[in-house]
Parts: structure tokens; C-alpha cells; sequence
């Protein structure tokens, strides 16, 4: 079963990178390796002060040769927790621990040795028998360390026994402890239970504290475990959920569209029926019969309009501009924009001008509703304008682009101003033109696109009319 | 002209096309009539018209399905199509091939006899 589940669930660290458990395990394996050099220093310096400058008679060729059996274990050590750093994952706690144990055995015949032939129970360091000790309970599980510690004990033990009983001969530290210590039953038997007692005491604590060490270091994995999986099934509900609303404004898009088509087709068709008796196909008609038809045509241009707008809204709202985004050329735009209101500009004789930068700036925007923008713009100007001219221009700003449609018309009535943007909001002084949405949806294009409109009367540059602008930024941040 | 040019319609709004059929018979026209995007494209390869009129919201192959598979065909591709499209549906939406010109809906019958004219004219005289 298990190893089921392991071929099911991709390991969540794949290649070299350890645990936090592995890789303290590691590290403190590599200290133990190192203070070994410390260790061979040091007992080559004690060797040669206590020979030459304190004069206690040893022998020092066995103790400069174990000195060298350690230094040539270790380099073989040093090696290995090297490539412990960078082994394979998975095995490296077995690989260190086994490691360590071997290097902790070897360390206690070593020292054993040279116990032996530096005196014995004579000799005071006899208590580094607690290094590793204490080496063993940090690297390796309880168990092993209360083996090793159990060795260690029984080592020295050994060793003091049979020197005492004379099976192995006693080497004296001249000159630093009488030669009768050895001997000395109560003395041995005193340093004994004191060097096991300490041995077992630090086994027994560092084993605990860094059992409990271990633990949380597992826990702690386990609680990032648990986070990283609550926080993906998280980021998933979200994800699904961003699919579903985008489900849902599509399908809403969707169904106005349907709505506008369903609305507007009788009323297209009723059109055509009387724009077909109006052109005369059907034989020639009286002209009240005329006027009336063109009534009729009048009003169902400003209904079909009036669905246009309405439905526009709530498809702007939806989103839907965003969609239809990609690199424009506004000077192109604008042009497109202009090309029916020529000839209404010129049926009322104004002039109609345009400015253009000849930089022609490029944006990222919806080509078709920012057409809808300027024409709405310029007829608005154009049938608020009695005589004189209505004047487009477009700046290429280094932020941004900016589009100003100037005429010299009735103007804004400065309580207007304020409300100008507002849905079915027509001024007090234009009568009942249009729907009232045209600036309202204009407002919502260009917010859309991240840009600004406003408008100003009279026009602060010529006193005259008015002058509406609005801005879209070059760089688009994210719109909504 | 030996022959008469001929025009297909589709559009699903059956007053509609008999309006636009009636509008483009009384110039000398042979109008086809198609009421769905599939029943136009299976006119168009049988009937090879000079110009298509295509409205853009249909049920069961839409305008922009029915340019979709229409611009796949080269024996049809050369043929001018006119879209007709009330303003809110066509908004934004790039048609997968070219379309030579948009007319917006309701178009009155003196503007469609003009403009079928002139992408009649333009056609002929580029091949």
C-alpha cells in the first residue's frame, strides 16, 4: 500500500535538497568530523608539553601513531560527509548515522589505546570518554547511543581491569602520579562509577533534548506540509471559481446579445417595410403619407438606438471591452470615427477640423468603442452647434494619449456640468435629442481603458462653446 | 452585362429578406435567398453569386461561422461580401476573413441598391 501511495503522490522534494532533519543531521556530522582534527592537535600538544615541559615519563611513539590512525580515518571521513552534503536524498539519515557510528566506534578504541598508553586510570582525560558520548546521543537514535555508551564503559572498564589484575601490562606517567594508583581498588572503582554515571547521565539528556529536537523538526515539516496542501486546495476552489464567473459573464454576454437581436429585428424589418414605401417601390405616395412614414422611420431610429445603448451598458459592465483589447493606431481611430459626420457637419455649413500628431500614437484599446467615443463626441458637438466649427485634435503625451473635441455652440449650463456623465441626463437647454446614455457609455469606454473624461464650457481656450477630453494611458495596468 | 448579377441574401429575418429581395429585383438582380449561415453556404458553392449580403446573428450557422467556412473555400473567397449588422452585435468582434464592407441595419433600399453597385463595380474591376 504504501508504496502505492509513494508512485501516486510525486515526492515533494525531488532532487538534492534535504529535509531539515537531514540536513542538521549532515551538519553536525561534518562538526564532528572537524573537531576531530581539533582533537588530534590537541592531544599531539599535550603529549609533547607534558613530555618536555613537565618531564612525565611516557613512551610518546604509540601515542603520535594513534594520533596518526585517527588523522588517516578522518580524511576518509571528511570525504564522506562531504558527499553526504550532496548525495542522493532519501538515504542520507541511514548513511550518517551508520557513518557516525562507525566513526564513534572507532573513536573509542582509539582512545582506549591510548588511554592504555598514557597511563591508565592514572591519566585525567580518561573522561573524554563523555566526548562520544555525547557525539553519539546528538547523531545517532536513543538506542544506539545507549549502546555506544554501554561500550564505552565497558572499554575503559576492560581496560582498567586488566592493568589492575596485571593481564596487560600498566604503562606509569613518571613523575605526575605515584605507580600504586592502578592498584588503588577504591580510587578505581570511585573513577569508574563516576565516569559511567556521567556517561549514562549525558546519554540519558542530550538523547531526550534532541529527540525532542527531532520531533519538532518533524512536526514542523509536517505543519508546512499542511499548509502548502491547504493552500493549493485553496488556490484551486479560487481558480475554478474565476472559471465559473467567466462561464457566467460569457453566457450573460451571450444572452444580450440575444436580447438586443431579438428586439431589434422586428423593428429593423418594420424599417425596412417603411423606408421600402418611403423609396417608392411600392408606387408613389402622397406627401402627408410621406411625412408621416418619415415620422415613423424617425422614431424607430431613436427606439433601435435606444436598445443599442441599454444593452451596451451592461456589456461594458460585464467586462466585455477588455476582451476586444489589442495595439490600435488612434489617429486611425479618430479618422474612422469622423467619416459619416462630414457630411452632417457640412448640411449645417460648419467646418469640421482635425488634428492628428504625426507621431500617430499606438494604444492598446478597443478600436470600435473608442470610434463610438469620438463619434459620439463630435456629433454631439456637431448638433449643438449652430455656426462655426467643431475641432478634434489628438496629443501624444509621453504617459498617455489625449483626445480634445472643441465647438463653439450652445455651450454647457455650468449646473449641467456636474451631471453631464449621468445616465439619461440631457441638458436643460438641448431639448429632448437623443437617449441620454451617449456620454454615460462614453464615460464607461474610457474608464474601461483605464483613461479620464471631462468636459468644460465654455472652452477655456476659445471662450466660446464647449470642450470635452479624454485621456487613455499609454501603459495599461490592469482594469477591472 | 450579358447576364444578371447574382445576389445572395442571408438572413434569418424572412420579412426582411423579402423586403431586400424585393428592393434589389426591381434593378436587374437575380436574388438568391438564404435563412440560416449553412443554407448560405451550401448557395454560395452551388450558386457562386457576385455578391453576398450577410446578416450576422443567425440560429444554426452565424454570420461569423459562416465567414469562418467561407474563407476556407477558394472558389468562393473572391466574392464580395457586404455584413449587415445592427451596431451593438457586431461591436469589436474581428471577422475571421474580410469582409469588404459593414452596413449597418435598418439600411434604407435606395443605400443597399447603392452600395451592392458599388462592390458590384469594384469586383469587376479587379478581375
Amino acid at each position: 500500500m504504501a508504496l502505492k501511495i509513494d508512485n501516486v503522490i510525486p515526492k515533494e522534494q525531488p532532487a538534492r535538497e534535504h529535509t531539515p532533519e537531514e540536513r542538521a543531521l549532515v551538519l553536525r556530522l561534518g562538526v564532528y568530523v572537524n573537531m576531530r582534527w581539533l582533537i588530534v592537535l590537541m592531544i599531539v600538544s599535550a603529549t609533547l608539553i607534558s613530555s618536555r615541559v613537565f618531564h612525565i615519563g611516557f613512551s610518546t611513539l604509540p601515542v603520535y601513531i594513534i594520533c596518526a590512525i585517527i588523522a588517516s580515518y578522518n580524511l576518509i571521513f571528511v570525504r564522506q560527509a562531504r558527499s553526504l552534503q550532496t548525495g542522493e536524498v532519501g538515504q542520507v539519515i541511514k548513511r550518517a548515522q551508520t557513518s557516525g557510528n562507525i566513526q564513534i566506534v572507532l573513536d573509542l578504541l582509539m582512545l582506549t589505546a591510548l588511554m592504555h598508553f598514557t597511563g591508565g586510570i592514572e591519566n585525567p582525560f580518561v573522561f573524554f570518554y563523555l566526548a562520544h558520548t555525547i557525539a553519539a546521543s546528538i547523531l545517532l537514535p536513543q538506542r544506539r547511543a545507549y549502546a555506544l555508551a554501554t561500550l564505552a564503559v565497558l572499554a575503559i572498564t576492560l581496560l582498567v581491569l586488566l592493568e589492575y589484575y596485571g593481564v596487560i601490562p600498566h604503562v606509569n606517567l613518571v613523575g605526575f602520579v605515584l605507580d600504586t594508583r592502578y592498584k588503588d581498588t577504591s580510587r578505581v572503582v570511585a573513577v569508574l562509577v563516576a565516569l559511567a554515571t556521567l556517561v549514562y547521565g549525558c546519554t540519558y539528556v542530550i538523547t531526550a533534548v534532541s529527540g525532542e529536537l527531532r520531533r519538532r523538526q518533524k512536526e514542523m515539516v509536517k505543519l508546512r506540509d499542511q499548509v502548502l496542501e491547504k493552500r493549493t486546495m485553496e488556490l484551486e476552489q479560487v481558480s475554478s471559481e474565476v472559471v465559473k464567473l467567466e462561464q457566467e459573464r460569457r453566457s450573460f454576454v451571450r444572452f444580450l446579445g440575444v436580447v438586443a437581436h431579438d428586439l431589434q429585428s422586428p423593428l429593423i424589418a418594420t424599417q425596412s417595410f417603411l423606408s421600402y414605401i418611403l423609396d417608392g417601390f411600392t408606387g408613389p405616395i402622397t406627401d402627408g403619407q410621406k411625412d408621416l412614414l418619415e415620422r415613423g422611420v424617425r422614431r424607430i431610429d431613436g427606439l433601435l438606438t435606444l436598445i443599442t445603448d441599454l444593452l451596451d451598458i451592461p456589456r461594458i459592465e460585464a467586462g466585455q471591452i477588455t476582451r476586444e483589447m489589442r495595439e490600435i493606431s488612434l489617429n486611425e481611430v479618430v479618422k474612422r470615427s469622423l467619416e459619416g459626420l462630414d457630411n452632417v457637419a457640412k448640411q449645417k455649413e460648419l467646418t469640421l477640423k482635425v488634428e492628428l500628431p504625426e507621431s500617430s500614437p499606438k494604444i492598446i484599446g478597443a478600436s470600435r468603442r473608442l470610434q463610438q467615443v469620438v463619434t459620439n463626441l463630435a456629433s454631439n458637438a456637431i448638433n449643438y452647434t449652430n455656426e462655426g466649427m467643431v475641432l478634434v485634435r489628438v496629443f501624444d503625451n509621453e504617459k498617455d494619449v489625449r483626445v480634445e473635441v472643441m465647438d463653439s455652440g450652445i455651450g454647457i449650463l455650468p449646473e449641467d456640468l456636474p451631471r453631464l456623465f449621468n445616465d439619461f441626463f440631457r441638458g436643460s437647454n438641448v431639448g429632448s435629442k437623443g437617449t441620454g446614455l451617449g456620454l454615460s457609455i462614453s464615460k464607461r469606454i474610457v474608464e474601461a481603458h483605464g483613461g479620464k473624461i471631462w468636459a468644460e464650457s465654455p472652452d477655456p481656450e476659445t471662450k466660446k462653446g464647449s470642450r470635452f477630453t479624454f485621456t487613455i494611458p499609454k501603459k495599461q495596468t490592469a482594469v477591472s | 452585362m450579358k447576364q444578371k448579377p447574382k445576389i445572395l441574401v442571408i438572413d434569418d429575418d424572412v420579412d426582411l429578406v423579402a423586403v431586400m429581395k424585393g428592393t434589389l429585383e426591381s434593378k436587374p438582380y437575380e436574388v438568391i435567398a438564404a435563412y440560416n449561415g449553412k443554407e448560405g453556404l451550401e448557395k454560395a458553392k452551388k450558386e457562386k453569386p457576385d455578391l453576398i449580403l450577410l446578416d450576422i446573428m443567425m440560429p444554426v450557422m452565424d454570420g461569423f461561422n459562416f465567414a469562418e467556412q467561407f474563407g476556407k473555400d477558394p472558389s468562393l473567397a473572391k466574392i464580395p461580401v457586404l455584413a449587415l449588422t445592427s451596431f451593438s452585435e457586431s461591436l469589436g468582434q474581428p471577422f475571421p476573413f474580410q469582409v469588404a464592407e459593414y452596413l449597418r441595419k435598418p439600411l434604407k433600399p435606395k443605400e443597399l441598391i447603392a452600395k451592392v453597385e458599388e462592390h458590384l463595380k469594384r469586383g469587376g474591376s479587379q478581375t
